[in-house]
């Protein structure tokens, strides 16, 4: 009976994942982070910067600037190593690689 | 209570856990798209360092490298794995020569999926979210003292199994982060692991950068004992000033430590020295349990109250490389000083174009 229950709850785990990928990919066809306004640069990379001292400055001091592409690597571990948010992460991201 | 009831309870637990995990996981993500200058690249990242520690009148000289290998795979995976390759060698009686030998561990090997922006699921080998100081302030390129915690044989390590975390805005000012995991037994040699489930909650205040949480595990093997910590971060914005707390409970002890870091940045005079000059003061205590300690030879929990005082100084000359001396006093049934100093270096090497 429990294994039931247990197979049911994957089951659903698996399926919402599904969705949640998809939907996440519609709205990231909608989204265009990588074309900024100067103005709206300015903030981001201010916002960025907050967003560094208040996530990843709490256990370490800043890095050098790594190049681009791996800065996004970096990012992405930390997302997961520091549970920060996701938005946090793409405002550390901008500040770190520009 | 009959053992049918408690059964039925704890499936309906899990059931329920695993719907909420469902919902979550549910929730549409934000975009992570990437410009292509921006597409992650696999990068072997990771420390060494070379240290000395004088122990009681015992020299140990300390070479170490904690190799980390990143390899991002599309928009929402991540492969990663750190090992521990590290030396201790000491000199043998009456003056002899240096003795010792490397030893090699692997802390953790795991998949992660990024479900959605609140949740990221892992897979495979992971360091045993109990607290912060195994999976936040471990690295020697990160830690402010090179000698750990007394109390960090208290339900850190590595697990084996799977694992569910994230974070989330409460509010403008609140985030919240969570962990859950459940861990299966493992008698492999380098994937060692207990069968146990728990997890971590953690609520940060941004304004005062205030970070409060805490920790609980359950042994599903053995004595089936309960562990629980809690921990609490501190960095005052006016100041450069890095003040971390934990304090651990399980069945063979329960203990403290209260660390605090100033960078003397704020100190006008030679300040380009001292800018990157950082002064560190930690107290700890533990206190013996029912049991019988338990933890492997690097990291064992005292059998007998001890209270510690630590004292560093590092001084960082690159941002990835510090120098550090520090000095402690084990203060129980017998007491002794410990002296270390050392250098610790951080390195990140691409594996492909990096720009």
């Amino acid at each position: 009976m429990k294994y039931k229950f247990i197979v049911v709850a994957w089951i659903l785990v698996l399926v919402s994942a599904l969705f949640g990928t998809a939907s996440s990919r519609d709205s990231a066809r909608t989204n265009e982070p990588g074309v900024q306004t100067p103005d709206n640069a300015d903030v981001m990379r201010v916002e960025g910067e907050k967003r560094f001292r208040t996530n990843c400055g709490r256990c370490h001091a800043a890095p050098q600037k790594f190049p681009p592409r791996m800065m996004a690597t970096i990012v992405r571990h930390m997302r997961v190593r520091a549970t920060i948010t996701d938005e946090d992460m793409r405002l550390v991201l901008f500040y770190m690689t520009q | 209570m009959n053992r049918r009831f408690i059964d039925c309870v704890r499936n309906r637990t899990l059931v329920l856990f695993l719907c909420l995990a469902a919902v979550i996981v549910a929730l549409p993500s934000r975009a992570i798209g990437q410009t292509p200058e921006e597409r992650p690249v696999p990068i072997i990242t990771g420390s060494a360092g070379y240290f000395t520690n004088v122990d009681a009148g015992q020299t140990e000289l300390i070479p170490e490298i904690n190799p980390v290998l990143l390899v991002p795979v599309g928009d929402r995976w991540l492969v990663e794995s750190r090992a521990k390759i590290q030396g201790s060698y000491v000199h043998a009686p009456n003056s002899g020569p240096l003795e010792g030998e490397f030893e090699e561990s692997l802390d953790y090997l795991q998949v992660d999926y990024i479900a959605n922006s609140h949740m990221t699921v892992t897979a495979g080998r992971f360091l045993t979210p109990f607290g912060i100081y195994n999976e936040r302030i471990y690295p020697i390129w990160i830690r402010d003292l090179q000698l750990v915690p007394l109390i960090f044989p208290i339900g850190t390590g590595s697990s084996d199994g799977i694992m569910f975390r994230g974070g989330f805005p409460l509010s403008p000012t609140v985030n919240i982060n969570y962990a859950a995991y459940f861990s299966t037994l493992s008698t492999v040699d380098q994937f060692e692991s207990s069968r146990l489930a728990g997890g971590r909650a953690g609520l940060f205040f941004t304004r005062p950068r205030i970070e409060v949480g805490g920790s609980w595990q359950k042994q599903l093997q053995d004595d089936r004992a309960n562990l629980f910590g809690f921990h609490f971060a501190w960095q005052p914005p006016p100041i450069p000033l890095n003040l971390r707390a934990e304090y651990a409970r399980s069945n063979f002890g329960s203990g403290y430590w209260v660390e605090g870091a100033y960078r003397l940045s704020q100190i006008a005079l030679w300040n380009k020295m001292m800018r990157r000059t950082e002064f560190v003061a930690r107290m700890q205590q533990t206190f013996p349990g029912e049991d019988k300690p338990t933890g492997n030879s690097d990291y064992r929990f005292p059998s007998s109250s001890v209270r510690q005082p630590d004292f560093g100084l590092n001084y960082y000359i690159l941002d990835g490389l510090k120098v550090e001396g520090g000095y402690s006093r084990w203060l129980g049934k017998h007491n002794w000083n410990t002296w270390t100093v050392g250098i610790a270096y951080r390195f990140a090497v691409p594996l492909g174009r990096p720009e």
